[in-house]
């Protein structure tokens, strides 16, 4: 069989994380490109990755419930809330107005995705009794109900236009705010941060591929694809809508965690409806229900306004200059992304990848 | 008392503004089965146009009130035509995310135009003073929310005339019945969605008009305020034009009641709801409506088939 990777002799085999040789072969490569790209990049691009992967990490979340389940979700930034706020209370440091008990990271990062899973199950029979827009509507509510215990709880959340620190990066008793020093070699905060992104990120994604190909991942598709019928094959509708909620505000609160030790503070106010918003456009550009979607979504919309600031340097023009200014003209080019990408590519910048990959791997007897 | 009667001249405004937002959005969802979350959007912009030409271009007020609301009109028009008729057939998930692309457009683009200082609306009668308000037994009513009332009484009669007797409101009521059959029988119906969506702007527009008129202003967050007519759809069932008033009403008084009683009721309870807690109580009701009658009050119950 090896000189024929693409022949499957058994479903194991076909749905094993990586199918062929090509895969383990580019993703062997990718792997040694990004963990060394840490060494060569300069601080502004290693926080816009770091960024990106974590916000893959929350997309993975909302493509579990919409993408795969079917089920839309307007609450996904309460959630991802939820666990920035657990992390900053958990993993914090207290002040006059706010609660932090200065925890370790081996604590905060998964109390963080339990909390948010916690949570999420308010709205499980809710889900359970509700499907399509209403759910969508529910889910809404949740939101703005969410939004105003996050303006309005100032211990834990510091209060509307105040906000707080968030959680310290404190792992097995060592701090690393400072960075880290081997010998002569220093380890900064920034690079520590990014491996650390890094292999969360994938650890998150293997588990996202992990659902897919399971037992539950195959009860979501069927919810997806027609409820009642999955329900008369005897998927229990209740555990699986559940559980998907569940799964994707665990990944939404570890996500959120940890994107939130990147930026530093939050303000409440952040986790409003455009920040739900956001979060199906990442999975809808990047391609909803696929493995590698979200990540591409997630690259698109942090690294897009990273690019558009990039030129604005290199080509020394001042934002002034503009018609509309940066934080606009990235709203724009994000909801046109949307439009155009639903009305012209309904698997998102996934489907593109598939289409390019497929052409060249017949290339050049394209047909 | 006063207090009881001041909360409730309030709320019964509010829920006239509601209520043309929210009519919008049962039209749109009956004929095309679509939730748009473009209509807040359209209200502000509405809003815009209206103080553009009023305010900027110094065009005589019930002109730019006349222009502003027609102009809107045919924004809802061309949306539909350039954004929504490829969409024709698909997921109802996709269509709600793409009229939230749209109104991520449109409310970036009247951002940039707003900026930072609260744009006015102009004033037709100078003299009243901004409006102005009259007392009536303690009891303060601002004529714009007598406006408001008034307009939107008059458009959901006229609205109701429209259905029932015209050659188009027939052929709206049977495309939204049934789209095929209405085909069938030689309706146009690609001519009844950009029908739809030219009242449902011009509807957004008049609401627009109401929120940020006055001493209102429009804001970046001006939209907020139309945003909440759709509890008010979810409340009364979203295929129900009835059911979009009485929920606007419900909603409305609401957050009338609330936005007075709030106080009193913390220093009852010992408890405390927050600031704006008016502006949640809407979701709220609409939460609970939802968990007990899915399909709202006045909504159809859905019958599906595997």
């Amino acid at each position: 069989m090896k000189s024929r990777p693409n022949l499957y002799t058994n479903y194991d085999k076909e749905s094993a994380i990586f199918s062929n040789n090509t895969q383990k072969f580019w993703f062997a490569v990718l792997f040694v490109l990004s963990v060394s790209l840490c060494f060569v990049a300069t601080d502004y691009w290693i926080l816009l990755i770091s960024r990106s992967l974590t916000f893959s990490i929350g997309a993975w979340g909302i493509n579990i419930v919409s993408g795969l389940a079917g089920q839309i979700t307007l609450a996904h930034g309460s959630f991802i809330g939820i666990g920035v706020y657990t992390a900053a209370v958990l993993g914090g440091v207290a002040s006059n107005s706010v609660w932090g008990y200065e925890l370790d990271m081996l604590i905060w990062l998964p109390a963080a995705g339990i909390v948010a899973a916690l949570f999420s199950l308010i709205l499980a029979p809710l889900a359970v009794r509700l499907k399509g827009l209403n759910l969508a509507l529910v889910t809404l509510a949740f939101l703005f109900i969410c939004s105003h215990i996050f303006s309005n709880f100032i211990s834990v959340t510091g209060g509307a236009g105040i906000g707080r620190k968030v959680a310290k990066l404190v792992l097995f008793g060592i701090n690393l705010e400072e960075g880290l020093a081997f010998g002569n070699f220093l380890l900064e905060k920034n690079q520590i941060q990014y491996l650390f992104c890094l292999f969360l990120c994938m650890i998150m994604g293997f588990g996202f591929k992990n659902i897919v190909r399971s037992r539950a991942g195959r009860a979501y598709a069927g919810i997806r694809d027609g409820d009642i019928a999955a329900e008369a094959l005897g998927v229990n509708l209740f555990r699986y809508k559940a559980s998907a909620f569940a799964l994707a505000s665990f990944y939404a609160g570890v996500g959120g965690a940890m994107a939130s030790t990147i930026s530093g503070g939050v303000e409440p106010g952040l986790f409003n409806l455009l920040f739900s918003i956001l979060a199906v456009a990442i999975i809808v550009i990047g391609g909803a229900g696929t493995v590698l979607g979200p990540l591409f979504g997630a690259f698109f919309y942090i690294m897009a306004p990273g690019f558009i600031q990039y030129i604005l340097k290199i080509t020394h023009l001042t934002e002034s200059a503009l018609p509309l200014n940066l934080g606009q003209i990235e709203a724009i080019l994000f909801g046109l992304c949307i439009i155009l990408f639903l009305i012209f590519e309904p698997r998102g910048l996934w489907g593109i990848w598939f289409r390019l990959r497929n052409y060249f791997k017949a290339w050049p007897f394209s047909y | 008392m006063t207090v009881f009667l001041q909360a409730t001249v309030e709320g019964l405004s509010l829920a006239a503004i509601y209520s043309l937002v929210a009519i919008g959005f049962v039209l749109i969802y009956k004929s095309m089965d679509v939730l748009s979350f473009a209509q807040p959007a359209l209200a502000v912009v509405g809003a815009g146009l209206i103080s553009s030409l009023a305010v900027d271009r110094g065009v005589p007020f019930w002109i730019a009130l006349f222009i502003g609301i027609s102009l809107t009109g045919v924004l809802g028009l061309i949306v539909e035509r350039t954004f929504l008729r490829p969409m024709v057939g698909e997921p109802v998930f996709s269509v709600a995310i793409l009229t939230i692309g749209i109104d991520i457009l449109l409310r970036t683009t009247l951002d940039n135009w707003i900026g930072l200082n609260p744009r006015y609306m102009g004033d037709p009668f100078p003299s009243f003073g901004n409006f102005g308000s009259a007392q009536i037994a303690g009891v303060t009513i601002k004529y714009l929310e007598i406006a408001a009332l008034a307009t939107a009484i008059f458009i959901i009669i006229a609205l109701n005339i429209f259905f029932r007797k015209s050659k188009y409101g027939v052929a709206m009521r049977a495309t939204s019945f049934d789209q095929e059959a209405a085909l069938a029988q030689g309706i146009n119906v690609g001519r009844i969605f950009g029908l739809v969506w030219f009242i449902a702007g011009i509807l957004a527009a008049f609401a627009g008009f109401f929120i940020t008129g006055g001493f209102n202003t429009l804001s970046q967050t001006s939209f907020v305020v139309a945003l909440r007519a759709l509890p008010a759809v979810v409340i009364g069932g979203l295929d129900s034009i009835p059911g979009a008033v009485v929920g606007s009403i419900i909603i409305g008084l609401t957050q009338g009641y609330v936005a007075y009683y709030q106080y009193d009721f913390e220093i009852l309870t010992g408890l405390t709801l927050g600031n704006g807690f008016s502006l949640l109580a809407p979701y709220l009701i609409m939460f609970v409506i939802l968990i007990l009658k899915p399909d709202g009050l006045f909504g159809t119950k859905e019958v599906e088939r595997v």
